[in-house]
């Protein structure tokens, strides 16, 4: 059978597009004041896991790392090293309008303004906060563009890794991370 | 070589058939949970979903040779009890497919049972995360509760039927009756044990995912997941056949065996979907309390009776 | 307690008891239930001490720090609780804003070694003696102490991170809505709008 053929491709990558979007693995790790808006969209009211959305404990697991509102530098290096532990496909999904701009901490010593600049995000969902709904329609949004192929933050990552860790290195000064191994 | 083409076809359907419903299982257990606590629940087939997600992610971690073998060991532990477990109760479920079945198989299934979750820790070690270790030395202090209650009964459902393999357990059962009502005390103890066996709430601290991160599992990801999600699955379903085959006379059709297995399962299911979670010590505590009681009970009972 | 709100007694006691060891010290009652006292720097150990083992103030709430940059000092304030009584002592005390140090406290309460700590990393005030974790918030901080008054954050923050163009920060939220919608803002309002 012929794997480039057109046909079989798309159905392909039908399958893997399916299984991607409706099995999405988050993992549980709260930045910022924005993880308190998982446990409601997680439990009975409004219940993710009816789009197979899931929890994991470990990046090891996960699909999509959730970034739950404000950064401090601290708290950057260590989403940065949870990121590149993550097994591809990972995509990112940032919320709060701290990630985007700086939000009320626009100018604050200690928090980054514009995650872009440090991991490449796939998904980013405005508010302060925003409620579970727009989580979730921000994640319907991530399911789309699995879907169709486009949420590919991590090869961007992979490709740009030169200008995202010069920007990464500038924040954090004392750099002792282990490299990143595909 | 004809025999050996339908030996290996008639175990790799086996193999297909107990994936399947073990897979489904898992989901309806989730569904079956998510009801419980006034949820809607992911689909039935979400396990499906996710397994095979898993097994077309990258795997790109390698902390040693151990950490491949590991889950590879925790599948073979699997498979090799399902080989040894009739499906069915003439014959074989497929129909030119006989169970490897022997004298003296109950003993060696004891045996193997644990082995997968000894691989599995041994994988686990070399990975050298910490909470991993943690939850290996919680699982198999748990293992260690829930074995004596375990071998208790089926020790003492040998002793009451003067036999050591499953067929010749079903022959007798054919003969006098389930062993459920043969041997009351001895399925009491068996469904005692089994809340521990099957690793759900509350004997499932060696997989607390916010306190030790998920544990044993927790440096295994893409593939290695998928492969410890497919062994789970062909086990929990190798395990309730097994324990159906004891105590409920097999079953002579897959519509039965569903039936059986299914009651059976939601015993650790429901009692775990409203419990909360017990510490290693008091999970302990617990299994070496009333169930080893009712075992003894039941040890008593199958030599007076 | 409503019905003792008039009655300070208690806490005029307390100054009178300050006063008698340390005669140094001015202490006044601020409210019902507090106390408190400017000491020089050279006996803020010794009332403490006088404090906790005597007036029976056992418990250290917080130490907080005040950057009076205009004078050239830091306050550092130390807020006492005495569980018996329920009366809380503050005990102020005026450091030089250049190479401030301060006694280290940490023998006396377990606990001031986190504020001191804080106080260390946000205000650059070294306790000679002390013994603590050299960060405590912040990683790898190479800049002036932070919550100092001359510490120019804007400036900073430009210098430090991306920030996003075209957001308009400082704009009288009352000022905007009203542009939008073209509202009338009523005339006594107006002498608060940040729009001149």
């Amino acid at each position: 059978m012929d794997t480039n053929d057109k046909g079989v491709r798309k159905i392909v990558d039908m399958i893997t597009g399916f299984a991607r979007s409706n099995s999405l693995f988050m993992l549980a790790y709260g930045t910022g004041c924005g993880d308190i808006e998982i446990p409601p969209a997680m439990t009975s009211r409004y219940d993710w896991e009816r789009f197979g959305y899931r929890k994991m404990a470990t990046p090891r697991q996960a699909d999509v790392l959730l970034i739950s509102g404000y950064l401090a530098t601290k708290t950057l290096k260590r989403v940065i090293r949870s990121y590149e532990q993550m097994q591809e496909p990972k995509y990112v999904v940032a919320f709060g309008s701290c990630t985007i701009n700086g939000g009320m901490y626009w100018d604050s010593y200690n928090t980054i303004k514009m995650l872009d600049h440090y991991i490449p995000v796939d998904v980013y969902i405005n508010g302060c906060m925003p409620r579970p709904e727009a989580v979730m329609s921000g994640l319907f949004d991530l399911q789309e563009q699995i879907k169709k192929g486009e949420a590919n933050g991590a090869q961007k990552y992979r490709e740009n890794l030169e200008w995202y860790r010069g920007n990464q290195k500038k924040v954090i000064k004392n750099w002792v991370m282990p490299e990143y191994n595909w | 070589m004809e025999d050996i083409l339908k030996l290996l076809g008639g175990a790799a359907a086996t193999m297909l058939l107990a994936f399947v419903v073990g897979a489904t299982y898992g989901g309806l257990v989730r569904k079956i949970i998510a009801r419980t606590q006034n949820r809607v629940g992911p689909p039935w087939y979400q396990n499906f979903v996710d397994i095979s997600k898993l097994y077309m992610k990258d795997t790109a971690v390698h902390h040693g040779v151990m950490q491949h073998i590991g889950p590879a060991f925790a599948i073979t532990a699997s498979v090799t009890v399902l080989m040894f477990v009739p499906v069915l109760r003439e014959g074989g479920w497929f129909p030119w497919f006989e169970n490897l079945n022997f004298k003296g198989d109950i003993i060696f299934l004891i045996y193997m049972m644990v082995f997968g979750s000894l691989g599995m820790a041994l994988g686990i070690g070399q990975t050298g995360n910490p909470n991993a270790s943690i939850g290996v030395s919680r699982g198999l202090s748990m293992m260690v509760g829930y074995e004596i209650p375990f071998v208790l009964s089926l020790v003492s459902v040998m002793v009451q039927t003067h036999t050591t393999s499953i067929t010749g357990l079903m022959e007798w059962q054919t003969q006098n009756g389930w062993l459920m009502f043969e041997a009351p005390f001895a399925f009491i103890t068996m469904l005692l044990a089994i809340l521990g066996m099957f690793h759900y709430a509350p004997f499932d601290i060696a997989h607390a995912p916010s306190e030790i991160a998920s544990g044993p599992p927790s440096e295994f990801g893409g593939k290695y997941l998928a492969m410890m999600m497919t062994s789970g699955s062909i086990f929990a379903f190798a395990k309730l056949v097994f324990l159906v085959d004891v105590f409920m006379n097999g079953a002579s059709n897959l519509v039965m065996l569903v039936v059986k297995t299914l009651l059976l399962y939601m015993v650790p299911v429901l009692y775990g979907a409203v419990s909360p979670r017990y510490r290693t010590e008091q999970a302990i505590r617990y299994l070496w309390g009333w169930p080893v009681f009712f075992g003894i009970i039941a040890l008593i009972y199958s030599i007076y009776i | 307690m409503t019905t003792e709100n008039n009655n300070l007694e208690r806490e005029e006691a307390v100054v009178v008891a300050l006063k008698a060891t340390f005669p140094d010290l001015t202490a006044r009652v601020k409210r019902i239930r507090r106390v408190e006292a400017s000491v020089s720097k050279a006996l803020t150990p010794s009332v403490l001490v006088h404090a906790k083992n005597v007036l029976g103030y056992k418990a250290l709430s917080h130490i907080s720090c005040v950057d009076w940059i205009e004078d050239e000092h830091f306050e550092l304030v130390y807020i006492l609780w005495n569980p018996d009584e329920k009366i809380q002592l503050l005990i102020k005390t005026l450091i030089s804003r250049e190479n401030a140090t301060m006694e280290n406290i940490d023998t006396i309460w377990r606990q001031a070694n986190t504020y001191q700590r804080e106080m260390r990393e946000m205000f650059g005030i070294e306790f000679p003696g002390f013994v603590g974790a050299k960060e405590f918030l912040l990683e790898d901080w190479d800049d002036m102490p932070p919550m100092r008054r001359d510490f120019d954050t804007k400036e900073f923050v430009k210098e430090a991170f991306f920030l996003r163009p075209g957001r308009e920060d400082a704009k009288d939220v009352r000022d905007t809505i009203a542009k939008r919608s073209k509202e009338e803002i009523p005339e006594f309002a107006k002498k608060y709008s940040r729009e001149k």
